[in-house]
């Protein structure tokens, strides 16, 4: 009798909780009838977290105050915005199989990017074949176009080859003196190859810099104990790196470990995130890394974004707070703009924005890409500073210590 | 060839980080040596050892000297239970058992640390080991030297608490035969318990050290626990000096490696190191054949 108590109880429990997870599952798939929803695929763990949590920063606020400004309404009915996030944990896989989820089960009626060529050209390609708006801003233009001729997506970002040139640009109109001779490392990733196996070499012989060493390793190398021995024994004056930041942080240490100081060292890529001043310490102080957007450029609400940023989150800003929330916005813009659920017809006005955004301003060209002018941003006492161009420094160049 | 000085300086530096990856190690081999656990959750304790330091001792404002032997405690506490409450009940049960139970527990210590820490990149300011330390040509960081000689303190204070203290014949004898041990009145799950935490106050160390040379991220451990098995194997399971032998070694001919082939082939040098090791002498260096 006990038994078959048990047995009884047993089965409700499990009929209880299956009625549970069915009911969770059900709730996750459907949302208000009244919401549109926006979803993005981020990498908020794995190497490149550093970009993500900024990424999702923007895209929430961009959408929180399109809420506020009441939403859209389309055919007299009223909706609001949803962003749902999926964490690819830095995978191009997972950015593939969450862009699927997003538009499939969360029922995403258009996506925002993820950040770097891997992960948002996987995203992206997914996108384009179910006929899915996606807007990024974390996809160098070059890599974006040299996967396809895109319809449905569209990219907001620098041009790696002007951002490859901008050092060279900068040590020339700053008159920065060294001997000409310069190092190359980077990583083997997809940029990493184009920019140091390819741009730079390139560059170097138009400015008329002799490369003394040239050094390419896995992106997740983290002994550079070989190739710092050789800088610190070929001494060269202008030292390029192209890593993603771990490596970078572990690089930088290993320079200094071994008393290597170079004139110009920029570290594209790894430097880029607050957490690289962190982690490196007095060591990034000089670092340079190529930049797009600063608080202090003219764009309209640059500042205050900067400003809500620092309030909310307690943390130094990034400049990918405003390619994120330009993204969004651009997105936003576009469903207004449309009056209409049609991805179709969201897609159309996307490709006619043309409007200053907190990023800068933004108008596609054919190959559905919005170019962003470049400076050169280097970290001084644990905060970035632009240095170059002169109209828009916010500080002198230094050397690195 | 490469410059000679390039070479001097790749040695060097490589018998130096091959101390602090010995230490790296260690951990590892004890608890292999004496539990027969291949502890898949090594490399996210060396990733505790430099979370400790920069969330907890350094806010403390201790030094760096003196935070590494609170960071062992810590660690060591942190990990008796661990042992005791989850791997302890698999004690009866295939060795399988316990090594998944540990490759799980990798997986949820990575998130954990992700939701404490953020994923973001860490490295730890030990004192002012960031300096470099130059005789002659030969130019290597400060923390390089101080991990080594740390290292080489550890390994040899381990050896002293393994053969001449009491805990260290009970930890001998449970690992030479734990019935027998057991009945000759050693209570080997308490040794058990006390060994995992010993691994893991080793592992807390050393990835103090390797977070002051490198940098880590929650995703770390993996690569510092390939390292570590091949050193393991190098040197023998549970060999205490043939770990410090496995780690100058791997660390010496992961620089002949990064000299010839470059940096990024340094860990195909340890991996293949392993592979010969295990076909050719697969009781290490200093191991024992048959033990």
């Amino acid at each position: 009798m006990k038994r078959a108590f048990q047995g009884l109880r047993k089965s409700r429990l499990v009929a209880a909780s299956a009625g549970l997870v069915l009911g969770l599952a059900a709730a996750t798939a459907c949302h208000a009838a009244n919401e549109i929803v926006i979803g993005a695929s981020l990498p908020l763990s794995g190497p490149l977290a550093g970009f993500g949590k900024y990424q999702q920063w923007g895209y929430q606020t961009a959408v929180d105050d399109a809420n506020k400004a009441g939403g859209v309404t389309i055919d007299g009915k009223q909706y609001t915005f949803r962003l749902i996030v999926r964490d690819d944990k830095t995978d191009p896989n997972v950015a593939a199989s969450n862009t699927e989820t997003l538009i499939s089960r969360d029922k995403a009626l258009v996506m925002l990017g993820s950040c770097t060529p891997a992960l948002v050209n996987a995203g992206a390609l997914v996108a384009e074949r179910k006929k899915v708006p996606l807007v990024t801003g974390c996809d160098p233009l070059g890599a974006f176009r040299s996967v396809r001729k895109w319809h449905y997506v569209w990219d907001i970002f620098f041009d790696e080859a002007e951002l490859s040139e901008a050092v060279f640009k900068m040590m020339d109109d700053l008159g920065v003196k060294t001997d000409k001779t310069l190092a190359l490392l980077h990583d083997n990733g997809p940029d990493g190859k184009v920019v140091g196996g390819q741009i730079w070499p390139a560059l170097a012989k138009k400015y008329g810099y002799k490369i003394v060493q040239k050094t390419e390793f896995p992106v997740d190398n983290m002994q550079f104990t070989t190739a710092v021995s050789e800088l610190k024994s070929k001494n060269p004056q202008v030292v390029l790196v192209d890593a993603i930041t771990p490596q970078a942080v572990s690089i930088r240490k290993q320079m200094a470990a071994v008393g290597f100081v170079p004139k110009v060292l920029d570290m594209e890529k790894g430097a880029e995130p607050e957490q690289f001043a962190k982690a490196a310490g007095k060591l990034s102080d000089g670092v340079l890394v190529g930049a797009y957007w600063d608080p202090s450029f003219k764009y309209p609400g640059a500042s205050q974004l900067s400003k809500r940023f620092e309030k909310e989150t307690g943390l130094s800003v990034s400049q990918h707070i405003a390619d994120s929330h330009a993204a969004a916005n651009v997105m936003i813009d576009a469903i207004i703009a449309a009056k209409s659920l049609d991805r179709a017809q969201i897609n159309k006005a996307i490709a006619k924005t043309d409007k200053v955004y907190v990023v800068g301003p933004v108008k596609f060209d054919q190959t559905n890409t919005s170019k962003l002018p470049i400076a050169m941003s280097q970290w001084q006492d644990g905060k970035p500073v632009i240095v170059w161009p002169r109209d828009l420094a916010t500080g002198t160049y230094i050397q690195p210590k | 060839m490469e410059n000679v000085d390039i070479v001097i300086n790749s040695l060097v530096s490589g018998v130096l980080l091959g101390g602090v990856l010995a230490l790296a190690a260690l951990g590892l081999s004890i608890v292999l040596g004496v539990m027969g656990l291949v502890n898949l959750a090594h490399g996210e304790l060396l990733i505790a050892g430099g979370y400790l330091m920069v969330f907890v001792m350094q806010p403390l404002g201790l030094s760096s000297l003196l935070a590494l032997p609170l960071v062992a405690v810590l660690m060591a506490a942190l990990a008796w239970p661990l042992q005791r409450y989850m791997l302890q009940p698999l004690a009866d049960k295939p060795p399988e058992s316990a090594m998944m139970t540990t490759f799980g527990l990798s997986i949820v210590l990575q998130n954990v640390y992700i939701m404490l820490f953020h994923a973001d990149t860490r490295s730890i300011q030990f004192g002012n080991g960031v300096s470099s330390i130059q005789i002659g040509p030969v130019g290597f960081g400060r923390i390089y030297l101080i991990g080594f000689v740390l290292s080489i303190v550890v390994i040899l204070a381990v050896h002293f608490l393994i053969s001449r203290t009491a805990f260290g014949r009970d930890l001998r004898a449970s690992a030479s035969d734990p019935v027998a041990a057991a009945v000759n009145g050693v209570d080997v799950r308490r040794v058990h318990g006390w060994t995992f935490a010993l691994g893991a106050a080793c592992a807390g160390v050393g990835g103090v050290l390797i977070g002051s040379i490198f940098a880590f991220t929650p995703i770390s451990g993996a690569t510092y626990l390939l390292n570590a098995f091949a050193i393991v194997v190098l040197g023998g399971l549970g060999n205490i000096f043939g770990t410090l032998v496995g780690g100058l070694l791997l660390g010496v001919l992961q620089s002949l490696g990064g000299l010839m082939l470059g940096d990024g082939y340094r860990d195909l040098v340890g991996l293949v190191l392993l592979l010969l090791m295990l076909a050719l002498r697969p009781q290490g260096l200093l191991g024992r054949k048959g033990g």
